[in-house]
């Protein structure tokens, strides 16, 4: 039990007792170290990857281990680093490419959409490249417009690519070993303001599979579909509507391409309504399929108009005072859902 | 650096210094052979292509431009890899794809190099280790991906990456150059200057047409040469990818060429006016199959009897390359899911163990922290 009293749900599969309390960050480094000794065609490229700090201490002490070959910095050059990537994993290698901030990432959408994402589908199936792409997303701190886009639902709508978004140290083990050693691309969006959450992680490499979502709380009068940074805010949501007697389910995506449809339908058809967290701006994105696709098979069925609980359509400012009002408070979301219930 | 640009070439007229080396007069037919083989598929393709219409996709033919090919033709190793532009029937043959398995492609058909789903412009065929792609320098950023797991894995294998001038003006390209460069890679880049992005000449692109210039000030060597002599083509190329094989790092080679055809598909596209009707006439008396053949000839190397029986031999593979793709059958409904992304995961499923948990707590403190 925590300390507000959320009840826990069982785990879905029995996990040895005692693991490790390990945070998001050192779990991504634990999973790459191990990706590391495991096959030799693993090689981790991005700036900076190689000096102490790493990047915000998920890749810290690798470069020591394995040396600089495999641990390889790179020029500002991000366009030609995933095409790079592109061009070792045809060649067989399994290049895992960190990016300090998506934003910076765009700079190589052409290798991603034209090239990364179309690779297997023109081979028809004779060559694959699976890159694995770790793409992290500022949040607060000032970090403003150029420093906190999550474009995951950009890269979910292109055929060919795997979207994880990982709330959770154990999630971001699990599925960036699953992505590295997968065979299909994958960019991984990696909440900065997650890094520091601690959790039990098991200390063998593990699996974590795309397109299986996670319950993350049970309850039976809303579903609270969330993914990355949005889940513990929707776990905190959920605690607070608990003590005003509204009990909700919390469904944790983990990935969202594929994207678990059976996962939100079955809690859906269980409570009749529906709140999408998504941390990114509303039109057009995650939030709007997973509502959409509730829409297509339950939309009679819903005793409430569905919720999106999203960025407003507009950059993100810098100020502190602004961006309390730009990021969705968790006061305003119960709000919104009580009246759902209500 | 010898200076090389399409001004010069022109103004010196019809070029006369193709010459063979000791030992060279193999190598000198097999490159004739190629060459002409190369141009007959080509001619064949571009009759057909109208108006029967079958071959429903862009081609972009490479009549004029057979000499680099020819030469990649000779100088790769089954397991090199090859990498190239939209122009990319005489990539495709260079790596030995088999030629079937194109016109299968171009007709759309389910025995085509990738069953009907890539066409002319992004054909490959991975069992050689072919590839090819239309937006431009992306491939040669890809090529020294390869590169780059080839100098790790310590093969002695080279990459190639073959390309037009147009390449040169996108960033990612000079990006490619400088890490090539600065991480020695064992690759090959060949640029094929054939003067115009579609029709635009180089000179309305950038103010200078230096572009190995420019890459040597990256640090990499960069030979500009005259890309209609297939001697000279082969023995610049041989050089390189020697280099890049005893590990003495990349090279930039600048064969300046012209493509006789329009930009795509068959028929010229002159009319536009965006080129002088005598500069192709010059560069069709620069013909590098003529060329060369010249030479041979002057050598007693090729005989009439040698040519008839290769022409003959080429038409033939031709139309059997055309009943073949004509007779194939058209692809099935796909899955179109397992066309994207893979059935399976062997990989993992080997090394990684299956776990799960669904808890966590998510009132940590940490969750609030400064977002940096």
């Amino acid at each position: 039990m925590n300390p507000k009293g959320a009840p826990r749900v069982a785990p879905q599969t029995a996990v040895a007792p005692a693991h490790p309390e390990t945070s998001f960050a050192d779990a991504l480094r634990q999973g790459m170290n191990q990706a590391m000794e495991m096959d030799r065609g693993v090689i981790l490229v991005g700036q900076l990857v190689d000096y102490a700090p790493g990047v915000f201490g998920s890749t810290t002490g690798l470069a020591e281990r394995f040396g600089t070959d495999r641990v390889r910095d790179f020029p500002v050059s991000e366009s030609a680093m995933t095409s790079l990537g592109i061009g070792a994993a045809i060649a067989g290698m399994r290049p895992v490419l960190v990016h300090h901030r998506l934003d910076f990432m765009l700079y190589s959408i052409d290798a991603i959409v034209n090239w990364l994402s179309l690779w297997r589908f023109k081979s028809n199936g004779k060559s694959s490249a699976p890159v694995t792409i770790r793409a992290i997303v500022g949040r607060g701190w000032g970090q403003g417009p150029q420093h906190s886009k999550s474009l995951h639902a950009w890269f979910a709508h292109i055929p060919g690519i795997k979207v994880a978004m990982p709330a959770t140290a154990f999630d971001a083990k699990g599925l960036l070993l699953e992505s590295i050693f997968g065979e299909d691309p994958v960019i991984m969006i990696e909440h900065r303001s997650l890094f520091g959450l601690k959790d039990a992680v098991p200390e063998v490499p593990y699996r974590v599979r795309f397109g299986r979502a996670a319950l993350r709380r049970e309850g039976s009068d809303v579903s609270l579909v969330a993914a990355g940074v949005m889940v513990p805010f929707a776990l905190r949501v959920a605690a607070q509507l608990s003590e005003e007697g509204v009990s909700a389910d919390v469904v944790d995506l983990r990935t969202i391409a594929p994207l678990d449809t059976g996962a939100v339908l079955k809690s859906v058809e269980k409570t009749g309504r529906l709140a999408v967290f998504d941390p990114t701006w509303g039109s057009f994105g995650m939030a709007a399929e997973v509502v959409a696709r509730v829409s297509e098979r339950l939309g009679r069925r819903l005793r409430a108009d569905p919720l999106r609980i999203c960025h407003p359509d507009s950059h993100t400012p810098m100020s502190s005072a602004l961006e309390t009002l730009y990021y969705p408070q968790e006061t305003d979301a119960v709000k919104k859902i009580r009246s759902l219930v209500s | 650096m010898q200076c090389v640009t399409h001004e010069a070439i022109l103004k010196a007229g019809r070029y006369s210094d193709v010459h063979l080396e000791d030992g060279e007069a193999e190598i000198a037919k097999r490159l004739y052979r190629f060459m002409l083989r190369l141009r007959m598929c080509e001619e064949a393709l571009a009759r057909e292509y109208h108006p029967a219409d079958e071959m429903r996709c862009p081609v972009h033919f490479c009549v004029g431009q057979e000499a680099v090919p020819a030469a990649l033709s000779l100088l790769m190793r089954d397991e090199d890899y090859l990498y190239c532009h939209h122009r990319s029937h005489g990539y495709f043959l260079a790596k030995g794809s088999p030629m079937e398995a194109l016109f299968a492609e171009l007709y759309g058909k389910s025995t085509g190099a990738n069953a009907g789903l890539a066409g002319s412009q992004d054909i490959s065929y991975a069992q050689r280790r072919f590839y090819s792609g239309a937006i431009l320098a992306g491939a040669t950023a890809i090529a020294a991906g390869t590169a780059l797991a080839l100098q790790m894995g310590r093969t002695g294998l080279v990459s190639v990456a073959g390309f037009g001038e147009s390449a040169t003006d996108e960033g990612i390209f000079w990006e490619t150059i400088n890490y090539a460069a600065l991480a020695k890679l064992p690759i090959v880049f060949v640029c094929e200057n054939n003067n115009y992005s579609v029709f635009s000449p180089q000179l309305k692109r950038t103010l200078l047409d230096n572009i190995s210039e420019r890459v040597a000030t990256f640090g990499m060597v960069a030979k500009p040469i005259f890309g209609n002599d297939a001697m000279l083509v082969h023995r610049t190329l041989r050089d390189a990818v020697e280099r890049a094989r005893t590990g003495e790092g990349p090279t930039f080679v600048e064969a300046y060429t012209y493509r006789w055809s329009g930009h795509y598909g068959p028929a010229s596209d002159d009319l536009v006016g965006y080129r002088a009707a005598e500069d192709l006439e010059a560069w069709k008396r620069n013909c590098p199959i003529e060329l060369l053949g010249q030479a041979l000839r002057s050598r007693g190397l090729l005989s009439e009897t040698d040519s008839k029986t290769w022409t003959k031999e080429y038409e033939q593979e031709v139309a059997l390359c055309f009943r073949f793709a004509k007779s194939s059958p058209f692809p099935d409904k796909p899955d179109w899911k397992s066309l994207n992304l893979s059935n399976a995961t062997p990989q993992a499923d080997k090394l990684l163990v299956d776990l799960d948990v669904a808890e966590f707590d998510a009132h940590q403190e940490s969750v609030q922290a400064k977002g940096y």
